[in-house]
């Protein structure tokens, strides 16, 4: 499968295990390997329609353009793809078995049709908890105006 | 002339539209979403236990909860100017093919700053046997133009 942006995306998340970091290779404070992302309207548009969002704003650009967003826009929660789009192949949030815990975002400007998103995302924690293995992620996404789209921080359990 | 957001009392509550996701639904995430994990897609593997948890075969993306969610809250303040600046949320329990979600939202405070004004709301998923699968809380913003 190729991303929308023309990249090659590996959907088999075992291939590359043996390249990604576990748990004790984390380094919190690193930055973690990103990739720029070209976002389309296909890739908004594909998203919006799993959740069931059919809002105009991300389908019907004449109507799009009268509201205070003047065109086109992606709905907040973009993020959701941008995360695995703009992270490499060995990136640990692959390792399959990673549990999402929870998650809080922040946005600041919509993303659009035609941005190219950046992604700059590091570990910022990491600790042992009812003897489960946890990370805290630090996340913030960028235009190509390096504006900042959202940022958010989250946890994962780590497969042990 | 008065503003929306000055209409909006404490313990306004917001009900999304219930989502049904099936095998079919939670495939088309992982292909919009990019995220592949096994977790969402291979039966086989969740026969497994992950720690002390033992979900029984696959479910959903946390994330697509948050999609739920953010949905419920763009769908309200479009139409009233607001902007969704804010959302976090844990996890209570797995979704799995066959279930139904629906999002709710309930208006906790209202602040006015220097430069704006601003709504806190407490945030929930519920299933069809009406349990907590997924809950937090969201900020939203009603700009001063």
């Amino acid at each position: 499968m190729s991303t929308p942006s023309g990249q090659a995306f590996e959907t088999d998340f075992w291939k590359d295990e043996q390249l990604r970091k576990v748990w004790d290779q984390i380094i919190p404070g690193e930055p973690r390997k990103t990739i720029p992302y070209l976002l389309t309207l296909e890739a908004i548009q594909k998203y919006c329609r799993v959740v069931g969002d059919l809002h105009p704003l991300y389908f019907d650009e004449a109507y799009a353009k009268t509201t205070p967003y003047k065109g086109l826009i992606a709905p907040p929660a973009i993020h959701i793809l941008l995360m695995f789009a703009c992270t490499p192949a060995d990136d640990w949030m692959r390792s399959p078995g990673t549990v999402n815990a929870g998650q809080s975002w922040s946005y600041n400007l919509p993303a659009r049709p035609g941005d190219t998103i950046r992604l700059e995302a590091r570990a910022l924690d990491k600790f042992i908890r009812k003897d489960r293995l946890f990370v805290v992620h630090d996340n913030v996404f960028f235009n190509q105006h390096n504006q900042v789209i959202c940022s958010g921080r989250g946890q994962t359990i780590r497969p042990a | 002339m008065s503003h929306p957001f000055d209409t909006i009392e404490i313990g306004t509550r917001i009900d999304g539209v219930p989502f049904s996701p099936t095998r079919e639904s939670i495939r088309e995430f992982c292909e919009a979403s990019l995220d592949f994990n096994p977790l969402h897609l291979d039966d086989e593997y969740m026969k497994g236990s992950f720690g002390k948890t033992q979900f029984g075969g696959i479910i959903m993306h946390g994330m697509n909860n948050f999609g739920v969610i953010s949905k419920t809250l763009t769908d309200w303040l479009y139409p009233l100017g607001g902007v969704h600046r804010r959302l976090e949320t844990r996890w209570k329990a797995p979704v799995k093919p066959g279930d139904t979600i629906t999002a709710h939202a309930v208006v906790t405070a209202r602040k006015v700053t220097g430069q704006s004004r601003w709504l806190t709301l407490d945030v929930g998923v519920r299933n069809q046997r009406d349990e907590l699968v997924a809950q937090g809380e969201a900020m939203v913003e009603f700009p001063v133009t």
